[in-house]
């Protein structure tokens, strides 16, 4: 049984009395620690994949469920247990005026889980930053090292799953590829099942075993590593992104 | 032709804590080229591109034996004679658009506000410039972002709108910092190649600053690694991939590739003497 099952999902919402088709039936199944990804230009509903889950986008039909439960509307703390997620820009998904210590606390302090002290002090260590940096504001961080904050406080609870907008979009090349690889490394330790959104086809080759091609709110084509690597796509646009993404290639 | 030339460009920012180098003796010349700048963030990339326009604020100071741009000594000009500069001969397409846009004036008010306090235009003949302008960046639909403020649009679009901001008045030299970071590879195909036609058909010079070496390296006809306030390397970007310095092989070796393994990525192991 899959862990993550999407169903049929749509997503409607209006805006200035226009309907918006953000996603129209995307169906797709990720297997418990597996990494799925999910890549498209902005606007093929990508995200809003990953919102809908965790209940921040509206669902209008279709059907997600995690571990074979549908997900409770609102989506209420169990769910927060096993899914959380890491946003596209750790400019500004960090509280600007919490210390990273109330960041990472605040979250057990919610679940009524004791022991923060030693938790935060962990979290801050398994991510790779300085114990030092516990009380320091966001605006005091470099942006990987903020993005280092935002997947700790995501882990704080320890999910199962982890949604991944665009995590290293905003970071530079070496910054990119430490995250990469603390994500990678978190992902072996701790048995995590990821799904991740990205528009660069390298990271998302880097990191999934599956890829579901976007496109307009649709599902174009899923590709498995192997076919992606081999250039093994049906459809025209993802031919299309792959050959944009010709200088991604190894060996280019 | 050099449309450009900057010697010993340094930038200094005075603070309470000491002096901050964040430019450190660079020295360049443009023709009518695309020449890109590559490095980190804090590589002082963005601050070598805002020197040319004199847009550092103080406590920050530029100092440069010379920086000529076509017979101009910047260094000199009035900030009289810069204002008629910057815009109409010299533009910059800034990084990000969620910043660099007025967040309570509609796109089309932007768009049209130049052309019709600098041109005396009229404000039929500005609005159909201006749409014309953003049908020149792919935009579809140009009628309907001209009513939309910036917060109802993507983070491609916004880009898209500076961009077409920014060419209206033809400049000769156009700084485009970070200007497809926001985008999608498919679209950012599509800016590229207006900005490459625009150095081709009006020989426009270009500046083109990027942390991403493979488009660099795949765009510009010359490109400048920086590292912490320097030029540690300077090639022709077909040969980008023969860099013989350690810190562009490092960047060049820390990025994904499709097909690659999955073993850990290398990181980037920063020798103290590459900062000498």
């Amino acid at each position: 049984m899959a862990l993550i099952e999407v169903e049929n999902l749509s997503v409607h919402y209006g805006a200035k009395g226009q309907l918006v088709r953000a996603v129209e039936g995307v169906s797709l199944r990720v297997d418990a620690r597996e990494s799925y990804g999910l890549v498209g230009e902005s606007g093929s509903g990508k995200s809003t994949i990953l919102r809908a889950i965790c209940g921040l986008a509206p669902m209008t039909a279709g059907q997600i469920r995690i571990g074979g439960q549908p997900v409770p509307t609102p989506r209420g703390r169990a769910f927060s247990r096993r899914v959380q997620m890491v946003f596209q820009d750790p400019y500004a998904s960090l509280h600007p005026r919490h210390t990273l210590d109330r960041t990472l606390s605040e979250p057990l302090a919610i679940h009524g889980i004791g022991g923060s002290d030693a938790r935060v002090v962990k979290a801050l260590e398994d991510v790779g930053l300085p114990a030092n940096f516990r009380f320091r504001y966001p605006h005091q961080l470099s942006g990987g090292q903020r993005q280092r904050v935002a997947i700790a406080r995501a882990l704080m609870l320890e999910p199962e799953i982890l949604l991944l907008d665009e995590p290293t979009s905003a970071l530079d090349a070496s910054v990119q590829a430490e995250t990469l690889n603390l994500l990678n490394r978190l992902r072996a330790e701790r048995g995590l099942t990821f799904l991740m959104v990205s528009h660069d086809l390298a990271v998302i080759d880097h990191m999934c075993d599956r890829v579901l091609v976007m496109q307009h709110g649709r599902a174009v084509e899923e590709l498995t590593r192997d076919q992606l690597a081999g250039a093994q796509m049906t459809t025209d646009y993802a031919r299309t992104l792959f050959d944009a993404s010709a200088d991604r290639m190894l060996g280019a | 032709m050099t449309l450009l030339s900057v010697k010993d460009l340094r930038v200094t920012f005075d603070t309470e804590a000491g002096k901050v180098e964040a430019v450190r003796g660079v020295s360049f010349s443009l023709g009518r080229e695309r020449l890109g700048i590559v490095g980190e963030s804090g590589s002082g990339k963005t601050m070598t591109g805002r020197s040319v326009l004199r847009l550092i604020r103080p406590p920050g100071r530029i100092e440069a034996t010379e920086m000529v741009f076509d017979g101009t000594d910047l260094m000199a000009a009035s900030e009289r004679e810069m204002r008629a500069l910057r815009g109409q001969r010299i533009a910059m397409v800034m990084q990000d658009p969620k910043y660099s846009l007025n967040p309570v004036m509609k796109v089309g008010a932007q768009l049209t506000e130049g052309l019709r306090l600098r041109d005396g235009m009229s404000a039929k003949a500005a609005r159909e410039k201006a749409i014309e302008a953003l049908e020149a960046v792919q935009i579809r639909g140009p009628e309907r972002v001209m009513e939309a403020y910036p917060h109802e649009l993507s983070g491609g679009m916004g880009q898209r709108v500076m961009i077409a901001m920014m060419l209206i008045p033809n400049p000769d030299l156009l700084i485009a910092d970070e200007p497809t970071s926001a985008l999608d590879v498919t679209v950012q195909a599509e800016v590229l190649s207006i900005l490459d036609g625009l150095v081709r058909d009006r020989g426009m010079g270009l500046i083109f600053i990027s942390h991403d070496l493979r488009l660099v390296g795949r765009f510009c006809d010359r490109v400048l690694v920086m590292y912490k306030g320097r030029v540690v390397e300077e090639l022709e970007a077909k040969n980008l991939m023969q860099a013989q310095h350690p810190y562009t092989q490092g960047l060049l070796n820390c990025l994904p590739r499709i097909g690659g393994s999955r073993a850990p990525l290398p990181g980037l192991d920063r020798a103290a003497e590459w900062a000498e």
